[in-house]
């Protein structure tokens, strides 16, 4: 079987020399959104774990990330953590529910249908205490039929 | 000429509103769209596979080829990956505030401008960053209120990140987040990203969340109230 590493720069585009030139200037761990919340984050840790084969796999920021792009736009070599994050957690089997309905619906229906998606993970809806903000997304309930757009083409 | 306009997921059902607002406004401005058919979703951010992403988005882009090499996308994330799986030129990709500029509003016929009204215009993250598929005016937003006499705040809040794409996930951590948001800025929250507006709104209170074509649409009297 292919290395974690491996598939991770298939995955990305990445090479691993790209990573080399990472400065250890931790910029990116400076601008870090989540440190805006008082997580002591540093992606350059994720990218330096990488380069040297270590493990990877339980990564704070693979739960975290928010994928907000704040470290790339401030990296001197514009490096796209997000993307390694994503990458690494598709690869390792690490994604939410959530994401998993989304690309189940993606699968079925060609599109990503909330109702579907909703249906999927109402349990984490409901155990994790978003029912009390039912009122306020009265908005966005929209009765729209799935389509079957993925299946045409 | 005409525009293939390309919805994406959300704006045909939790966003449904962004996307009639946005339809009524270009027809009002005199801009032509025409929505690719059958398109399927360009993956959004959930697939670790870049390759995938950029063939879903190809796919789309064929469709469109039927009807323009000028697409129009309002989503953030259909729009950064319609832009990321256009690398030959052979497309011009734009999100609305790619096309919308003062001149051009203040061209049609205002009937309300927006004097003693105060707003925060809100990009939220993949509109600003990375900069290849970002917006080229990072102002558009602030120029058309200031035009229309309305006052603008929270500039320093305006790209940071509302925790949108962890709300289903993780909603102590977009709690946080758009708290920060809100705490500093103030009057109308205004926004263009459909998931900016859940978080927003989910954790807003009495404070009011737009999308910015709405606000359009009152200028131009199609709305009633703000
Ligand atoms: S994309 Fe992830 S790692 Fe980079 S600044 Fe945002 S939260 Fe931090
Ligand atoms: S900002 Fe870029 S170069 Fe600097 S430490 Fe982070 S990843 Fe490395």
């Amino acid at each position: 079987m292919q290395k974690i590493e491996e598939r991770i720069f298939e995955y990305t585009g990445y090479k691993q020399e790209d990573f080399s030139v990472c400065l250890g200037c931790k910029i990116c761990a400076s601008v870090c959104t989540l440190n805006d919340v008082g997580f002591k984050v540093n992606p350059q840790e994720l990218l330096l774990s990488l380069f040297m084969g270590l493990k990877i796999k339980n990564h704070v920021l693979i739960n975290l990330c928010t994928s907000c792009y704040r470290c790339t736009e401030s990296c001197p070599w514009e490096i796209r953590i997000p993307e390694l994050v994503r990458a690494i957690k598709e690869i390792t089997d690490k994604e939410e529910s959530f994401t998993k309905a989304m690309k189940e619906s993606i699968r079925i229906f060609g599109r990503v249908y909330e109702p579907y998606v909703i249906l999927r993970v109402l349990p984490t809806i409901i155990l994790k205490g978003y029912v009390k903000y039912l009122k306020r997304w009265k908005d966005y309930i929209n009765f729209h039929l799935p389509t079957f757009a993925g299946k045409k083409g | 000429m005409t525009y293939a306009y390309y919805p994406g997921c959300a704006l045909k059902g939790s966003a449904k509103r962004l996307d009639l607002t946005l339809r009524k406004l270009f027809s009002r401005l005199g801009l032509t769209m025409k929505e690719i058919p059958d398109w399927t979703c360009c993956g959004a951010l959930e697939y670790g596979d870049r390759k995938q992403i950029i063939l879903n988005s190809k796919k789309n882009l064929n469709k469109a080829s039927f009807i323009s090499r000028m697409v129009i996308a309002a989503c953030p994330l259909c729009v950064k990956n319609l832009k990321e799986s256009e690398k030959d030129g052979e497309f011009s990709i734009f999100h609305p505030l790619d096309l919308l500029n003062v001149k051009l509003i203040l061209s049609a016929e205002i009937k309300n401008d927006l004097t003693n009204h105060i707003f925060t215009p809100y990009y939220g993250c993949l509109l600003m960053r990375p900069k290849e598929t970002a917006l080229k005016d990072k102002e558009v937003m602030e120029k058309i209120i200031k035009a229309l006499g309305g006052e603008v705040c929270g500039t320093e809040i305006k790209d940071k990140c509302c925790g949108g794409n962890r709300f289903f996930i993780d909603k102590d951590l977009a709690f946080n987040l758009s708290k920060i948001i809100l705490e500093r800025s103030k009057g109308t929250f205004v926004v263009f990203c459909p998931f900016c507006h859940l978080i927003l709104k989910t954790f807003s209170g009495d404070r009011k969340v737009i999308y910015f074509t709405e606000l359009l649409l009152y200028v131009l009297g199609d709305i009633k109230k703000l």
